[in-house]
């Protein structure tokens, strides 16, 4: 079953996997970040919260990138 | 996610036309339209309903360019407003049941699930960032000084240019496009009950993707006709 089918399926597969690794850690370190912050100065937590989801977004993307990619390689 | 193509020949070149993106943006367009239209009638000191919804939106945008942009910035908002307005729009279209409709092929949903469109706007927001950074500061935009380090930073912003709309256009598409799969891939695994939690994000995701898409041009923008890079 090495054929290029199921190769592109286990490329789509391992794609998404990092770039959820990524998107994960991103978004983790934006929570901590926000979670510091708000301890540290609690006043400012509806303003930070409108950052952390303007952070998290732009980390999340990077694991849509890699989705857009298992896409595609699923249509091959 | 199929589109309806069609495809027409002009001098000998084949050129497709995704025939429901440009219903669905139409429909779009034609409801922003109309709300600006009605919003912007009979304007009085002492605002009605829809003229203080309106003022409130506008302030939001005059905020966040305060926020961003030092200077003269009231001239960013008829592009900033449009692409917010016409995106949060397009990414709330999704939710729609325009789906019961059947059309020849593919599906009425949001338009922007194509990337034709996201790239589309992604290059206006390259070409008009371009333009007000040579309008404000003509040659020194490309190049500040002619040492290594200045010509290695000419060389990464070169390559900015082309990252940029690479990035927005494919971030907005990869969001709402991801939506609709998970929508549908829950709609096989418990038909009625996941999806909702599902659409309900989708509703979120599509007022944030509106509000980066807006905030990463006003950067752009206010990374170019800023003092320094």
């Amino acid at each position: 079953m090495t054929d290029l089918v199921s190769m592109a399926h286990l490329g789509a597969g391992i794609a998404i996997g990092f770039g959820a690794v990524g998107a994960g850690l991103g978004i983790g370190f934006a929570t901590k970040g926000l979670m510091d912050a708000v301890s540290r100065q609690p006043e400012v937590a509806g303003k930070a919260f409108g950052f952390f989801l303007l952070g998290a977004a732009l980390s999340e993307a990077c694991a849509l990138y890699a989705f857009v990619i298992a896409f595609m390689l699923l249509g091959k | 996610m199929e589109h309806w193509l069609y495809i027409f020949n002009i001098a000998g070149h084949n050129i497709s036309v995704n025939l429901d993106t440009i219903f669905t943006m139409w429909f779009a367009m034609l409801f922003l339209i109309i709300v600006a239209f009605i919003s912007t009638r009979n304007l009085s000191f002492v605002p009605n309903k829809m003229q203080t919804v309106s003022e409130a939106v506008m302030k939001f945008f005059y905020g966040t360019l305060d926020t961003m942009i030092e200077g003269k910035n009231r001239e960013h908002i008829p592009l900033v407003a449009s692409l917010f307005l016409f995106i949060l729009t397009a990414n709330l279209m999704g939710q729609l049941p325009l789906r019961l409709v059947h059309i020849r092929e593919g599906e009425l949903a949001s338009p922007t699930n194509d990337i034709n469109l996201t790239a589309a706007m992604a290059i206006i927001v390259l070409v008009y960032y371009v333009f007000m950074g040579i309008r404000a500061k003509g040659r020194k935009f490309f190049i500040h000084d002619f040492s290594f380090t200045g010509i290695v930073m000419a060389l990464v912003e070169i390559l900015e240019m082309f990252t940029r709309p690479l990035s927005l256009a494919i971030r907005l598409f990869a969001n709402i496009f991801a939506g609709e799969i998970l929508v549908s891939i829950a709609l096989g695994a418990m038909a009625y009950f996941l999806p909702l939690p599902i659409m309900l994000f989708e509703i979120l995701v599509a007022f944030i993707q509106a509000t980066v898409f807006m905030m990463l041009t006003i950067a752009y923008v206010g990374s170019a006709t800023g003092e320094e890079h």
